[in-house]
Order: structure tokens, then C-alpha cells, then sequence
């Protein structure tokens, strides 16, 4: 079971895209919360042991106590630094995951946001995957069999079955990590917290530049033909006829609001 | 430069023709139905191949196909669903580095979005790799017609992947706001599931569906099945009102190509400030619970 | 009952400047004690203006200045007396206050708290974040431990001490809450505005880690109050203390008063261009001396805020240092109680006789007639009105009519300004008595 530390509200310069974190707004995410808690009801359900793993420096140890407090039963931090890649982080996890029966990890971190550690898991681990999932059943007969739904692209959603070993993801929204008990927290503090050092990681280059996202010019279909050239430019520039120059206004609530329906009514949206 | 495409039952995954356009038209088109999924691109393409394989396996498919990719120093997957899943297995099947999450491919650079799609880092490959690019990001020029397509014969060797029991239509819950003309969406600048109980009686005002940004939906204020975005719900509204939502490429391009576009924002900067027709900076809860009171709405009562 | 759980000696409620000062002496004395927080962690829901004077510290944590997470330390010091039009100003600058002991730095909350509750940590005491206390634990009359919102989530002690700020929710539960009327209460409401260091420095003239404090009389329209502007590192944080009923009467919005202040020619140039960082409220106690809870109850102690241990009264605006100096005086008496065995009212009386033998009630008792005085008519607008009305008298150069003199002027203008010489008399006796 992975856990990651990282922070819920970085400070992002909008002009040069520098990132500031702090250890006190950073904690696991609510993805790798719902893991958490289905990781505890896999417990419940089959019976065995929970590991939670984190990689990362000694800071991170307080996503492992929480965990912990909400009744993981072991805990290991693979000692990692920031730059590692997710198939680094993923190499890390693994060798301390190998020999489980289902990993469970969140869909994605709040940071890289890329999804490819518990894909990279399972790949190292030789495990199925199931990734993204929004709700997962557990048959308590049927220790290591996992269902789960996830979504797919354009609201279609998919049923799996996965037998151990499995990799599987969650999404946040949905299920919500149970409160550890005061005896849970308090136990937490004086648990033993395993550190494993990690493969060396192989030299990569930095990014060449780290900016603010900027929207790329989207291309567009070529308008019709039958368009004046000022229309066809129009369309080509995103900008129809009927569309004014947008707004940027300062307004008090209540003037907002009555800018707002003022609008929806120029529109046509309310009478 | 080639692009994988994954199909199931016949239906191209979002992207699909953007990752095409992207590796320059050359694609492979592997799953269920690729046929008729090949016959839906409309990007110009080149060199397309398909292999007819089955339900998704990620695990035996990444085997398969390593060695028909093996001569491609790019290979690009849309960051949909299936192709997220793929692309890491494809990436440790050729040994190679996997840049997920771009906006932008090229051999020699790739743009990935980071921090919930609020900085780009610009990477310089050392190697072949393989990237995801995200939905939406780019667009495609229509042209050329159905591809021609070659068959590619893939044998798909059994390696303990996941079972797909069924494919579901879309959520009947969700449905009203896929297909909804107008929506009204709250973001994490709410705050809290107050917010939302107005706001869903505000979009039913409006004619509006309401819809929500994952970071609210991931808090808990709106229900899982209400997010807008690449990984949520994807929408083509007409009328788009969206509160305190920052606009991150992820959920943007989700949002199809709305008539009109209303944000309120405490910040100007935010990217959606800059897409829409009206932006007004204001507390969106003020603004709200104004609109509530126009709209002859009781804010008290709960829904 | 669970009986897991009884081995605490005292449960301090609340890691604010007064819980993590009861928490580090109690552990310091080996005593294990837990410190519950219901924010992630301390500090995080906890705002302020922005000074902590840290004299109190220096039997605490000596050379504290050289840990404190200080943004500036305060060398200069500015009594502002506002018009609509006017300002008049006592503008102190020392550089003693620059250098150890130092006096007073202007720090953040999020992290002073967090320091605090740090060198509790580090003496022993069990810090237990995004843990709220819901309720005492009574046999009878008597605590004996705290409810927490966690399951399982009761903690037995023989002391539990309540410094859940403002409003106890636990001394009221006690009864320990004689009058929790709104009059005795003001709203605290603060803006913090990101500058650039550079311009921090310019505006207020300052160098280095220098940094002002601005305490403000008559900035606040309608309602009675006060303003205060501090300094920070890259912010400056600018707010209003606005007496409860008033602003609830004059059915303004207290942004609009910040606002108000904010537009004032005195203090517009100093805000300028501050992009808005952060906005938060929070109640203050301010009925003094005569309005303070009972702090003493069998197994309780009610320590800082909870305790109204807090002073609001116009030349000052101090609440942090009374939470430690009354945190440290309950950890104390504690002490004292456990190692009696006798952890009844009586047993914990000490903490009173501590109280009142240090400035925590010397300066209550002193101030006990501030509030009442500061938040009057005549002190909020009347004074405010004639004194700046004088000085522009003098200062005006009415030439070819010659100079008019002090007196005159301050004659002319208090017939002007409708300041009666009875009541001027009285007040300032009361302030020669309660400030002298
Ligand atoms: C792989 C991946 C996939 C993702 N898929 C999706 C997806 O499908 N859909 C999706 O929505 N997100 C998705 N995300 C998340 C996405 O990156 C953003 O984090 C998310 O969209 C931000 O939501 P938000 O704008 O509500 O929240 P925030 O980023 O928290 O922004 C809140 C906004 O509200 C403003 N604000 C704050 N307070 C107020 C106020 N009082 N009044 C007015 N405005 C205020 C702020 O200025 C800010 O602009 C995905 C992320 C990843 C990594
Ligand atoms: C606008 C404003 C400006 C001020 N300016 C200054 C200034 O410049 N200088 C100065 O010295 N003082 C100032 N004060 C006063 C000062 O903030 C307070 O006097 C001081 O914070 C009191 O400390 P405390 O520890 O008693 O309470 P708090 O600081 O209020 O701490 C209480 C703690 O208890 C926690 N808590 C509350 N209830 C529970 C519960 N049930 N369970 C668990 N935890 C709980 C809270 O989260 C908090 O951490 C100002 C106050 C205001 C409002
Ligand atoms: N450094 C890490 N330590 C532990 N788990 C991680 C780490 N990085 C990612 N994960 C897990 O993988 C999930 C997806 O992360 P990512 O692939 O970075 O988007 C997270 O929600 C975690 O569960």
C-alpha cells in the first residue's frame, strides 16, 4: 500500500511557474486516502497484515504514521530523493511490495499527476492492474480477488476482476479514509518506521526550462469556403461574429450577480 | 514517431486523434473494433496499422507490441484512460523513459504539465521514449479522410492481466451533463459542500446541470460522477458559468468548445479568467448566494 | 470507561501560545502530559495582528530570540489618532529594541505556534493534532479528563487545563463563564498584503530586519475600535478591532471598515499596490479585568484567551504574552497540585495567587477601566476630532493674523468640537489612573 507525501496547496509563481512547497500543507493525498481506507478493509475482510510505503526523505515518515494510526500494521520509507523518476519511485516501492498480494496506490499524485507509479508497479511486480478505480468489491471468501469499476473516457466505465498479485489505483472522490482512534494516534508515535534504501538512481537531465503553463495554440478545423474572408478569419482566430471582446470586470457580489443574469439575458439564455 | 491508440468496442479513446496528428499520422490501432475505430480518425494519417487483440490487457499487449515499436524513437499514447495504463508497461517493455502527461511532443522536446496542470517543464529526451499527451491539448486539423490501413498481425501471449467483465454506457446519473447545453460548475475556491447545495439550485434556475472540478469533487462536496474534465465527465455545453475554478488544461479540455464562457474568480490570472467572454473578479460564495437571492432561491432550505 | 487512557497527568487543551507554554513547563517537570490541537497543526487556524513581545519568554527559553521565527523585530512604534481628514501621530523609533533582549517582532502565527509547540515536543509532551476536545469528562463536579472527536477518543488526567482560546467551550461548559455577553467581546479583522521587501523597507523606513507596529485611534467610522498596522518580512498586515454590539447596530460589513481604513490619505501610500493574501476574523476578549471568567475549577484550569487574559485597549494590543506568562502560571500550579496529590479546586488555587502576583492581573487590574474608557464617544471621536483640531490650529500659519497660542486653540476648538471640560477632566483622570 503506497502513500505519498506531498503538498495539497503549493505556491505557484504565475509568472515564472517556481513552486513552493511547505512540509506543513503537505500530507497524503485524499487519492491515497481511499487506498488507505480499501487497504484497511482488504485487512478486515481477509485477514493479513498492511505495509504502507512511502518514498521520499524523512519528512514523509508522517504520512506513514497516519497511516499507521488508522491501523496500517507496518511501515517502510524508501529513502528517495525529489528528482527520482516515477519508474525510480515505482523500482523503490517495489523491491519492499514484492510477495503482495494486491498493492493499492492513489490514481494520481497531486504533483506529477502522471498515474505511471502503480502502472510501473505493476509491471515491475508482474501484477494485473486496475487502475483508476471509483469503487472496488471484496468478497470475503475470496481472499486476493479484487472487482472494481473504473472510468473510462467519455463516461463509459469498466468492470474488472483482478486476481493477486494486483496493482490497483483509486480515485478520491468517494471513499472517505476512517478516523484513527486517539489509542491508534497515540501508538502511531512511538511505532517503529522501517528505512530502506533504494536502487541508485540513473543520472537524468533536468528539464531544460520550468515555466507557468501556457495553453497551446489549438489547431482548429479550416472553415468552410463558403465564408467571407473576414468570417473565415474570424472562425480560424476562435472568435465568431456574434462573440464580443471578452471582459475582465472588478465587481462587488451583488453587482456580479446582476452583471451575470444581465448577460445570460443579452445571450438569450434568460428572458 | 508512431501513436498507439487503444480501442474498445469500436470507439476511439479521447485523443485519439490528437496523439495521431502529433506522431505526424502514423499510428498503430490495437483492442476491439479497430476498424471501425480507424474509419472514425479524422486526422490526416499516414502509415496506419491495426491488430484486432481483444479486451484491453496492458500487460500482454506492451509484450506484443515491443518489437513492432522497437524502431520508433517516439512512440506517443493519448493520456486517456487505457493509453495512461499502457504506456508505463510499454515504457519498461522497450526499456525506455516514459514522459507522461504532455502538452506538446517532438523528438527532441517534450512539454509535461506538473502540479495539477499549473507549470510546464520542458524536457530535453536523452533517448527513445515514450510519452502520453493529454486530451485536448492541442487540437487537429481534419483532412484526408479514412485512413487506409494495413492489418499487423500481434500475438498476444496471456500475462495475468486484469479480467474485463463488461463495459458500461455511460452513467444515466451523469448523462443529463453530458449532453447538457448549459452548465454551471463550482471549483475548490467554494470551500466546502454549502456552496454546492446552492450552486446545484442556482444551474437548476438556470436550466443548467451542474457540474463540478475534481478537486471539489475529490473533497467530497460534489458527487464523484459530477467532475468535468479528461478523467471525469466530458461536456460540449453552450453556456459554460464557472465559479472559483482555476481552469487546469485538465479540466479545460474536457469543456468542449462552449458558445459563451462566464468565470468569477478571486484571481485574474487564472487561465479560465482568460477563456471567457465574462470574467469578473469576485468571491464566487458572494456571488452565489446573490444569484440565489435573484433567483428567488431559499439558500436555507436543504435540497 | 476505558481505562487505557488514564496515563496522562494533565491534558492541556488547545496548542495556542498558552497550551504549548503549559505543556512545555509541565513536561519539563516530568510530567507527561498531551497537548491536543484540532487543527493539522499548531498554528494553523490560529491569526493575530502580528507583534509578540517575548520578554516573558526569557525564564522560559532564554535566548528565544535566537529561535524565534521572527519576520521583523519592531523598532519602531506609532500612535496614530484618525480623523476623516486628519491624522496626528507619536512616532517612537529605538534601536535598542533592535538588538538583544530585543522587545517585540512582528512573527507569523502558523509558525510561532509552531515553534512553541515544538519545544513542548522536544520537553516531552505528546502533541495530538486534528484533535478537537468536544467535552469534559466529569465525575460530578469534578474533570477528570476530556472527550475528543476521535473514537475511542476519551483522555483521563487528574488536570486538565483549557486554553481553547477565546469563548471557552470547555470553562463554559464548567461554568466557569460568568458573562459571555457580546459587549465583552471585540472582532478582530485583518488583511495581510503581499509587498515587495524593498518596498516594506521604503514605505516604513526601515532597514534590515527592522520593522514598525502602528496602533491606530478613530479609524473606524461608526463602529468603536481600533486599527493596528504591522510589518512583516514581504507583507504588511492591516486591521480593525471592532467592538461586537456596536458593529453589529451599525450593520457595516467589517471588510468595509478595513476598506474605509485602507482608503485613509494617512494610510493609503503605506497599502498601496498590496495584493491581498489573506482576510480572517477572530474574536478577541476585551471586557478586562472585570469580565474575566473564573479560572479555577476542581481538575480545571482555564489559561490565555479562554481565561479573557487578553489586552485590547487601544495604546496596546497584547493577547500572546498574557497566554504564556498565564500558560506558564497554570503548568505551575499543576505541578504544585500533582505533587500534593490534591488536584481540587483548592489544590489548584495556586494558579490564582500566581496570576495576581505577575503583571497578567497586576496590568488587568491596572487597565481594568481601558475598555470601557477607549471604546467611549468621546474617546473614539470627540477626542480624536479636538486634538487633531488643535494642532492644525497651531500648525496653521494664518498669517497676517498672528500665531494664537496652545491654549487658545485648544479653547477655541473644544468649544468647536463640543468637548465639555467636565467630562475631559474626568476622562483624563481615568486615563491618569488606568494608564498613569
Ligand atoms: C492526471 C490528472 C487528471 C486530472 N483530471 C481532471 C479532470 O478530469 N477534471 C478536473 O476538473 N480536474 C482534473 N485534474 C485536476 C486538475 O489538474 C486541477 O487540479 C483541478 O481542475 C483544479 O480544480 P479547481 O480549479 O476547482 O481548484 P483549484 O486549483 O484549487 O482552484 C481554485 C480556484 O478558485 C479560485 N478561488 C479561490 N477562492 C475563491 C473565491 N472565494 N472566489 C472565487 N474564486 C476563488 C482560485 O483563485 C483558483 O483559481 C486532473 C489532474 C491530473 C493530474
Ligand atoms: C485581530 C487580532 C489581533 C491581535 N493582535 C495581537 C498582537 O499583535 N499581539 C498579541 O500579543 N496578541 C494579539 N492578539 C491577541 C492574541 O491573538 C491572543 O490573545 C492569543 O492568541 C491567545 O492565545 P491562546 O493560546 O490563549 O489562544 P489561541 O491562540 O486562540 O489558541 C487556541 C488554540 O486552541 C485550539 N483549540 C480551540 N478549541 C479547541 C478544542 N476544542 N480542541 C482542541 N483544540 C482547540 C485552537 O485551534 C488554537 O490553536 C490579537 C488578536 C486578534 C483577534
Ligand atoms: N514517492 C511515492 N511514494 C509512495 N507512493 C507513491 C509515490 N509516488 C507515487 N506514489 C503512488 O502512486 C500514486 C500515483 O502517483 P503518480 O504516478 O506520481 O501520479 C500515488 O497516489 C501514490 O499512491
Amino acid at each position: 500500500m503506497c502513500q505519498k507525501w506531498v503538498d495539497h496547496r503549493p505556491e505557484v509563481d504565475p509568472l515564472t511557474g517556481a513552486v513552493t512547497t511547505d512540509p506543513r500543507t503537505s500530507a497524503a493525498s485524499a487519492a491515497d486516502h481511499a487506498a488507505l481506507e480499501w487497504g484497511l478493509r482488504m485487512v478486515e475482510g481477509w485477514g493479513g497484515e498492511l505495509l504502507v510505503a512511502t518514498a521520499g526523505p524523512a519528512a514523509a515518515e508522517v504520512v506513514l504514521r497516519e497511516a499507521l494510526a488508522a491501523g496500517a500494521h507496518h511501515a517502510v520509507r524508501i529513502d528517495l530523493e525529489a528528482t527520482a523518476t516515477s519508474e525510480e519511485v515505482a523500482a523503490g516501492l517495489a523491491e519492499r511490495l514484492a510477495g503482495a498480494d494486491v498493492v493499492l496506490c492513489g490514481d494520481w499524485s497531486l504533483d506529477r499527476g502522471s498515474g505511471s507509479v502503480p502502472a510501473f508497479l505493476a509491471a515491475q511486480l508482474a501484477a494485473a492492474s486496475g487502475l483508476g478505480c471509483t469503487v472496488l468489491a471484496l468478497d470475503p471468501d475470496r481472499p486476493g480477488e479484487v472487482r472494481a469499476e473504473r472510468r473510462l473516457d467519455g463516461g463509459r466505465r469498466e468492470r474488472l476482476v483482478l486476481e493477486s498479485p494486483a496493482v490497483v489505483s483509486v480515485e478520491g472522490g468517494g471513499t472517505r479514509l476512517r478516523r484513527a482512534s486517539l489509542a491508534g494516534v497515540l501508538q502511531a508515535r512511538e511505532a517503529a518506521v522501517e528505512v530502506a534504501s533504494a536502487p541508485p538512481l540513473t543520472p537524468s537531465r533536468p528539464p531544460l526550462r520550468i515555466g507557468p503553463y501556457r495553453p497551446r495554440p489549438r489547431s482548429r478545423p479550416a472553415p468552410s469556403a463558403e465564408l467571407t474572408a473576414r468570417e473565415r478569419i474570424l472562425v480560424l482566430t476562435g472568435t465568431p461574429a456574434d462573440r464580443p471582446p471578452p471582459q475582465l470586470l472588478v465587481l462587488e457580489p451583488a453587482a456580479a450577480a446582476d452583471r451575470i443574469l444581465d448577460q445570460l439575458r443579452t445571450w438569450g439564455y434568460l428572458l | 514517431m508512431i501513436a498507439v491508440i487503444v480501442v474498445r468496442g469500436g470507439v476511439l479513446p479521447s485523443g485519439a486523434d490528437e496523439a495521431v496528428a502529433e506522431a505526424g499520422g502514423s499510428a498503430v490501432l490495437v483492442g476491439d473494433g479497430v476498424r471501425r475505430a480507424a474509419a472514425a480518425l479524422v486526422v490526416r494519417s499516414g502509415r496506419v496499422r491495426v491488430a484486432e487483440i481483444g479486451a484491453f490487457a496492458p500487460a500482454a499487449w506492451a509484450v506484443a507490441l515491443a518489437p513492432v515499436l522497437a524502431a520508433e524513437d517516439v512512440v506517443i499514447l493519448p493520456a486517456s484512460p487505457d493509453g495512461r495504463d499502457l504506456a508505463p508497461r510499454l515504457a519498461a517493455a522497450l526499456g525506455r523513459r516514459l514522459l507522461a502527461g504532455a502538452t506538446s511532443i517532438s523528438g527532441d522536446r517534450v512539454v509535461l504539465v506538473r502540479q495539477g496542470g499549473l507549470v510546464a517543464e520542458e524536457h530535453e529526451p536523452d533517448g527513445p521514449f515514450v510519452a502520453t499527451l493529454v486530451p485536448g491539448c492541442r487540437g487537429v486539423e481534419p483532412g484526408g479522410g479514412p485512413p487506409a490501413v494495413k492489418v499487423l498481425a500481434l500475438e498476444v501471449v496471456p500475462a495475468g492481466d486484469a479480467e474485463v467483465v463488461e463495459v458500461l454506457a455511460p452513467d444515466p446519473a451523469t448523462v443529463d451533463l453530458a449532453e447538457a447545453a448549459r452548465i454551471v460548475t463550482g471549483g475548490g475556491g467554494l470551500g466546502g459542500p454549502g456552496p454546492f447545495a446552492v450552486l446545484e439550485r442556482v444551474a437548476l434556475a438556470l436550466g443548467a446541470s451542474f457540474g463540478a472540478t475534481r478537486v471539489a469533487s475529490d473533497a467530497g462536496w460534489a458527487p464523484a460522477d459530477r467532475y468535468i474534465g479528461t478523467t471525469g465527465v466530458t461536456v460540449d455545453p453552450q453556456l459554460y458559468v464557472a465559479l472559483a475554478v482555476s481552469g487546469a488544461v485538465q479540466h479545460v479540455t474536457g469543456l468542449g468548445h462552449p458558445d459563451h464562457i462566464v468565470a468569477v474568480n478571486t484571481d485574474p490570472s487564472a487561465p479560465l479568467m482568460g477563456m471567457a467572454d465574462l470574467a469578473i473578479v469576485a468571491d464566487a460564495g458572494a456571488v452565489l448566494d446573490q444569484l440565489a437571492d435573484r433567483l428567488g432561491i431559499d439558500r436555507d432550505v436543504d435540497a | 470507561m476505558p481505562e487505557t487512557f488514564q496515563d496522562f497527568d494533565a491534558v492541556v487543551v488547545g496548542a495556542g501560545p498558552a497550551g504549548s507554554t503549559a505543556a512545555l513547563v509541565l513536561a519539563r517537570a516530568g510530567r507527561r502530559v498531551a497537548l491536543l490541537e484540532r487543527g493539522p497543526y499548531p498554528g494553523s487556524k490560529n491569526m493575530y495582528g502580528g507583534v509578540v513581545y517575548g520578554r516573558v519568554l526569557d525564564g522560559l527559553l532564554p535566548a528565544w530570540w535566537d529561535e524565534v521565527p521572527a519576520q521583523r523585530w519592531v523598532t519602531r512604534r506609532s500612535t496614530m489618532v484618525l480623523t476623516p481628514t486628519q491624522a496626528l501621530s507619536v512616532d517612537f523609533r529605538t534601536q535598542a529594541w533592535g538588538s538583544p533582549p530585543y522587545n517585540g517582532c512582528t512573527t507569523l502565527r502558523p509558525d510561532f505556534d509552531r515553534w512553541l509547540a515544538g519545544k513542548a515536543e522536544e520537553a516531552g509532551a505528546v502533541l495530538i493534532t486534528s484533535t478537537t476536545a468536544t467535552g469534559l469528562l466529569r465525575q460530578g463536579t469534578r474533570t477528570v479528563g476530556v472527550r475528543t472527536d476521535r473514537p475511542q477518543g476519551d483522555l483521563r488526567a487528574p488536570v486538565v487545563v483549557a486554553c481553547d482560546g477565546v469563548n471557552s467551550f470547555l470553562a463554559k461548559e464548567a461554568g466557569l463563564y460568568h458573562h459571555p455577553e457580546p459587549e465583552h467581546f471585540t472582532l478582530g479583522v485583518k488583511e495581510v498584503l503581499g509587498l515587495p521587501r524593498h518596498e516594506v523597507e521604503k514605505r516604513f523606513a526601515l532597514q534590515g530586519d527592522e520593522g514598525m507596529d502602528i496602533e491606530i485611534l478613530g479609524g473606524t467610522g461608526p463602529v468603536p475600535g481600533g486599527g493596528f498596522l504591522y510589518t512583516n518580512l514581504d507583507s504588511i498586515a492591516v486591521g480593525v478591532v471592532l467592538h461586537l454590539p456596536a458593529l453589529a447596530a451599525s450593520r457595516r460589513r467589517p471588510e468595509d471598515l478595513i476598506a474605509d481604513l485602507k482608503a485613509h490619505p494617512a494610510i493609503a501610500p503605506l497599502v498601496a499596490g498590496g495584493d491581498l493574501k489573506e482576510f480572517s476574523a477572530h474574536l478577541i476578549p476585551e471586557g478586562g479585568y472585570e469580565a474575566m471568567p473564573g479560572v479555577v475549577a476542581d481538575g480545571l484550569l482555564v489559561a490565555g484567551d479562554a481565561a479573557g487574559l487578553c489586552l485590547a485597549a487601544g495604546l496596546w494590543l497584547e493577547g500572546v504574552n498574557f497566554a504564556i506568562a498565564s500558560g506558564q502560571a497554570a503548568a505551575e500550579a499543576a505541578i504544585e497540585a500533582l505533587r500534593s496529590g490534591d488536584s481540587s479546586a483548592a489544590g489548584l488555587a495556586g494558579y490564582r495567587r500566581r496570576l495576581e502576583a505577575s503583571f497578567v492581573l497586576q496590568d488587568h487590574k491596572k487597565l481594568r477601566r481601558a475598555p470601557g474608557l477607549v471604546l467611549s464617544e468621546r474617546v473614539q471621536h470627540q477626542y480624536p476630532k479636538a486634538l487633531c483640531d488643535v494642532v492644525e490650529a497651531l500648525f496653521t500659519v494664518d498669517n497676517p493674523a498672528p500665531k494664537r497660542g496652545a491654549l487658545r486653540a485648544a479653547r477655541a476648538v473644544g468649544k468647536n468640537d463640543g468637548v465639555r471640560l467636565r467630562d475631559l477632566a474626568r476622562d483624563l483622570y481615568t486615563m491618569a489612573r488606568t494608564f498613569g
